[in-house]
């Protein structure tokens, strides 16, 4: 019984930690296309909130986004500095006054993967676990 | 009655949008991805004594209904267009004429350098561009002392060109620019019109050459952000007035009036530390217009600012206050009156205590359930501030509380 106990614990502890991700946790992504091997976190920044649409190498990128999940805050949090919701509240300011269009997001991993791996300029993230063949992985600085 | 019918029909199909429509509507034109987007509120405004904002506050009033739709299509990778038709029945405002809310061609030669033109929203504060965006907002209704809805005309956009871009300083964060340059064409049916309309004014046109600029500055402070806007213009209106003597058959004659100098100036700061953000903006519009062709020179300082906290307690549930303050005086020529800036007057000023609630029903759907505490009611007659002389017949009590619930969805 005290086994049992010590089974349920555990694996809430595991489901509950599932539910949570960090950092460590996201891989950043990016078409072939796009010539650089690494990023910077202000680049990223500037990336995902559509102040900048290249790299310091000159590759255009284009964000593409997961829809929701842990990684999707993670990647949010840690790099963009913004609550999903501040960050949809954000985005659609530009799409609603002219001045962006609301970027891709996709259900998935293996969705943002097969998007980036077939869009020239696509950077997304995933998870850090996520098989990513086709694509090549940014480090972030 | 025509006027409630379409209120009527159109609050249900906003009701019964949620329903059928779930999110954003995509599709393709020569291969090209063409987005299309819409949004829409519903509100009811009850008041005590006074009517506000030309609705029927006092009775209760739902006459509080505006809405949009864009579609916008990226063309290259760095040239984009689109376009978003905005209506609105506030009251005796709008009046369900809809406007072309923005049409651009938007080219991004650089991320420090991009240009804009056609019919552009202005950048100008933290919220100006924003401001008819309900789902956007915490609060049902923006400060009124930077952002007066019965006055969005006056600078919510301008037919012209922009020019734009970002610039990121090493360890000083980054600063964003925007130049514009155009001209504003007001409608017939915002505030300013109404408030002559009240004496016998009847404008057909309002507007003028607008320009300006805005910088703001994402500092190195995590979350912090500070800004200033300037814009100056000169206005000319047209139309006829009414002139009526007591026993006598009215007379119309030809109306013109025409800024010798307007500007206003803003200032503003936002701080975000967590799900907490903290914001507060300061304007000051100075108008000094020659009314009755030529023959009456006004000059008017209108003040505002607000300071504002919000904060989601939950994923659905957002609690927000701000407090807004509003004064104004002004030099008449005419009656050589000079109104000193005493605020302590409800004929000088307007502030307003408010505290809101918002749940978010959906990711698309909210409702807000907001209470303004209002003191004072601002110069009905001289100056558009939300109180309106026709609106209150019986004469306007120093203080109003409202009840402000309002409902909105985008997709």
């Amino acid at each position: 019984m005290r086994h049992l106990s010590r089974f349920f614990i555990l694996l809430g502890v595991s489901l509950w930690g599932a539910a949570w991700a960090h950092a460590g946790d996201v891989k950043v992504i990016a078409n072939s296309s796009v010539g650089a091997s690494s990023v910077s976190t202000d680049e990223l920044k500037g990336v995902f909130l559509a102040t900048k649409t290249s790299l310091s190498d000159g590759s255009h990128v284009e964000p593409v986004l997961l829809k929701a999940g842990a990684i999707h805050e993670a990647f949010l949090k840690e790099y963009i500095g913004k609550t999903d919701a501040a960050f949809e509240t954000y985005y659609r300011s530009l799409v609603f006054t002219g001045k962006a269009s609301m970027p891709k997001a996709l259900p998935s991993d293996a969705e943002v993967v097969a998007y980036v791996a077939k869009t020239k300029g696509a950077i997304g993230y995933v998870s850090a676990a996520s098989p990513t063949a086709g694509v090549k992985t940014l480090d972030v600085k | 009655m025509h006027s409630k019918m379409r209120t009527t029909v159109l609050a249900g199909l906003l009701y019964a949008a949620p329903v059928v429509m779930h999110a954003q509507f995509d599709f393709k034109v020569d291969g090209l991805p063409v987005q299309i987007h819409s949004f829409a509120s519903q509100g009811f405004g009850y008041s005590n004594d006074n009517n506000y904002l030309t609705m029927k506050t006092s009775q209760g009033s739902f006459a509080m209904t505006d809405g949009g739709v864009n579609a916008s299509v990226r063309v290259t990778d760095r040239f984009r267009v689109g376009a978003q038709v905005y209506d609105r029945d506030f009251g005796n405002l709008g009046k369900w004429h809809p406007q072309l809310d923005w049409a651009v061609g938007d080219y991004r030669f650089k991320d420090w350098f991009g240009v804009r033109g056609g019919v552009v929203k202005t950048v100008f504060g933290l919220e100006n561009d924003t401001q008819d965006m309900d789902f956007l907002h915490t609060f049902a209704l923006l400060p009124q002392s930077v952002y007066p809805t019965d006055l969005r005309d006056a600078t919510i956009r301008h037919k012209g060109g922009d020019i734009y871009g970002t610039i990121p300083i090493k360890r000083l964060g980054s600063f964003a620019y925007t130049a514009f340059g155009g001209l504003r064409q007001d409608s017939q049916y915002g505030g300013y019109p109404y408030l002559l309309s009240a004496t016998g004014g009847h404008l057909t046109s309002y507007g003028g050459p607008q320009f300006g600029a805005d910088l703001r500055w994402t500092t190195p402070l995590k979350g912090l952000l500070v800004g200033a806007s300037h814009m100056g213009e000169s206005i000319t209106g047209k139309g006829t007035w009414t002139l009526a003597f007591p026993g006598e058959a009215p007379i119309t004659m030809a109306y013109e009036e025409h800024s010798n100098r307007d500007w206003t100036n803003q200032f503003y700061g936002e701080y975000t530390v967590g799900k907490l953000r903290l914001a507060s903006e300061y304007r000051r519009y100075w108008r000094d217009q020659v009314i009755f062709n030529g023959t009456w020179e006004v000059t008017t300082d209108v003040r505002g600012w607000y300071a504002s906290a919000e904060y989601p307690i939950t994923k659905r549930l957002a609690l927000g206050s701000y407090y807004s303050r509003w004064m104004v005086s002004w030099v008449d020529s005419m009656m050589g009156l000079t109104e000193a800036p005493s605020q302590s007057s409800p004929d000088r000023h307007l502030y307003d205590k408010v505290v809101t609630a918002k749940v978010d029903l959906t990711k698309f759907w909210n409702v807000k359930v907001e209470a303004h505490f209002m003191d004072g009611y601002g110069s009905p007659g001289m100056y558009p501030d939300g109180f309106y002389t026709q609106d209150n017949p019986q004469g306007l009590k120093p203080k109003t509380n409202m009840l402000l619930i309002r409902t909105g969805w985008n997709f």
